[in-house]
């Protein structure tokens, strides 16, 4: 069995229908006045789930979005053909947390970017768990898409969190334990989304993953 | 900063990569022959636009329906060791920066929704998963042009934690107007053709479709990758940290790793400039007198599949005995490290292999040849 503790906990579920520019007015105390007003909703959303977490060099950061900076990449396609450089280069994943980090002038040891879907969550906190740094930091999200949701190709709401995880027991808000022996067939893992939710809620979850079994409680 | 590497070492079961030159064994002969697959295109495909060095299969990127990455694949996939891939104990871990995001531009000029049932990146691994009958448990990483290394140090940690028997990492990227207009706006995709480490007045880039496949083993014998760095310094989203700080963490790294060992190092080598003169300059500091090779000149960047096709290439390199020099480079270079010509592989005990991409990410394995 793996196990690994829960520290700081942060999840952003904005009210349905903000847009970026409602996110920046939001949560603009919390970013730096120059930096605010490039980043995107996603990026606005992770920056907030990681206020009050003091990286450190020897950090580890997992980042798992599906469809990741969606309205970069929406705008991107629709300025061809004098395609724009600002939205080629933040529509790259992992923008998302790359934007708040670069911001932060924060190195990490190492950054694991996913972009997975049904697996995604479980995938994320494996990378996570068998990341040797101190600390590892697992962010995700999502941001609400225009004409690619429309066609089915983008998230149909905007969510963030952030976790940061440790071997360190004494204080733990949760557990997350993974048990590797491969079960008999796989359950179904929770989507990014609905992981978000139970996380902003300390709710408890427990499946059967591809690889063993997951449980992650709250104390 | 220093930071150690993940020492641990891993057997390479097998490994083949495919280019517009051919599989590894056919490109590194191309390679060898000093022949160039970037051809002046425009930069739009069949929308036009300037004319921009590309390294396309089958001579055109315009989009298709099914999408045109995918018969290439198959082929490759022919030569993958079989086992119950995405499934249990083999897990598979697919890696690219690309995926299917070349049919989203095309969904923007024909309007046809079949062109987006495989743009996300999951949905073109699902397309993938379905033609090659592998199971769910398919990881995606997508870190730019570090990936394929981020996607062979994940393998890596799954068989040592005990939790995969043997693991396929997967990578594919072919170039589209997406990521060739992209670039293009940002000037380093333009009418030059890429010449990776010489000095000149401008830099500049080639793209090229690329794919390749590793099956990874904890105790195979033959070719093992011993260590992987990892390093991720944030400067800037295109920019390095002009100091050269995050070349040197993942260098001094494979240094210690490499404990002394004669090795020749596969740069990132793309052709830009300030990366470049940086890594050159990294690598001959570190492991002064190693020579220094990049085949971006030939074969373009493949972009997030560029650790692995290149690992493929080095793979092949090795079995011929002799390693393909710095195509299309030039003199003066940014160091005498820069191999220009081959040179045998004789007398070298270790391989470095080195991937850099935007946000100032770092990569590096240490390749021990069988």
């Amino acid at each position: 069995m793996i196990t690994r503790f829960i520290h700081h906990v942060r999840v952003d579920r904005p009210p349905a229908g903000e847009s970026a520019a409602e996110a920046r007015e939001r949560l603009r105390e919390k970013f730096p006045r120059g930096a605010v007003r490039r980043m995107t909703h996603l990026g606005l959303l992770i920056g907030s789930t990681l206020e009050g977490l003091a990286l450190s060099a020897d950090d580890a950061a997992v980042y798992a979005s599906s469809f990741a900076e969606t309205r970069a990449l929406e705008d991107f396609l629709l300025s061809f053909p004098s395609a724009s450089p600002l939205l080629f280069q933040t529509s790259i994943h992992p923008g998302g947390v790359q934007q708040v980090l670069i911001g932060r002038q924060q190195a990490v040891a190492r950054l694991w970017p996913l972009a997975g879907q049904t697996r995604l969550v479980e995938q994320a906190l494996l990378t996570a768990l068998l990341e040797t740094a101190p600390r590892v930091v697992l962010v995700g999200g999502e941001e609400r898409g225009t004409w690619m949701l429309e066609r089915g190709m983008a998230s149909d709401r905007a969510f963030a969190f952030a976790l940061s995880l440790s071997r360190e027991a004494d204080g733990a808000m949760g557990r997350l334990e993974f048990t590797p022996p491969p079960p008999d067939g796989a359950g179904s893992c929770p989507m990014l989304g609905a992981f978000a939710d139970a996380v902003a809620e300390r709710r408890p979850l427990a499946w059967r993953g591809t690889g063993g079994a997951w449980s992650l409680t709250w104390t | 900063m220093i930071f150690d590497a993940d020492q641990l070492s891993t057997g390479i079961v097998a490994c083949d990569g495919l280019t517009p030159l051919g599989n590894a064994e056919a490109t590194v002969a191309a390679l060898l022959d000093g022949r160039i697959a970037l051809k002046l295109q425009p930069v739009l495909g069949r929308d036009g636009g300037d004319p921009v060095p590309l390294a396309v299969l089958g001579g055109t990127m315009d989009e298709t329906l099914p999408p045109r990455w995918l018969e290439p694949l198959r082929t490759l996939a022919t030569r993958i060791p079989p086992a119950a891939w995405g499934t249990g104990r083999y897990p598979v871990v697919v890696t690219s920066s690309n995926f299917g995001v070349g049919s989203m531009y095309a969904f923007t000029r024909d309007q046809d929704a079949r062109h987006l049932r495989h743009g996300p990146p999951f949905a073109s691994v699902d397309m993938l998963r379905r033609e090659l009958g592998w199971g769910d448990d398919v990881t995606v990483f997508s870190h730019a042009c570090v990936t394929a290394q981020l996607g062979l140090a994940h393998a890596t940690r799954l068989l040592h934690a005990g939790i995969a028997e043997r693991v396929l990492v997967f990578s594919f990227d072919f170039v589209s107007p997406f990521v060739a207009g992209g670039f293009h706006s940002l000037k380093i995709l333009n009418g030059t053709m890429p010449a990776p480490f010489a000095v000149r007045d401008v830099g500049a880039i080639g793209l090229g479709d690329g794919a390749a496949f590793a099956v990874l083993a904890r105790d195979a014998a033959g070719p093992q990758l011993e260590a992987h760095a990892l390093h991720n310094e944030m400067h800037h989203f295109t920019a390095n940290e002009p100091s050269g700080a995050g070349f040197k963490s993942t260098a001094h790294a494979m240094a210690k790793t490499a404990r002394g060992r004669r090795v020749w190092i596969k740069g990132h080598g793309t052709g830009t400039l300030d990366a470049g003169r940086l890594e050159a300059e990294t690598w001959a500091k570190v492991f002064p007198a190693a020579p220094l090779v990049s085949w971006k000149g030939s074969l373009g960047h493949t972009l997030g599949s560029c650790g692995l096709v290149e690992l493929a290439l080095t793979l092949a390199a090795l079995r011929r005995g002799k390693i393909p020099g710095t195509i299309a480079g030039a003199t003066p270079s940014f160091t005498s490290e820069v191999a220009l010509a081959p040179f045998s592989a004789n007398g070298f005990e270790a391989v470095v292999l080195a991937s850099n991409a935007f946000g100032g990410a770092h990569a590096a394995m240490l390749l021990r040849p069988s």
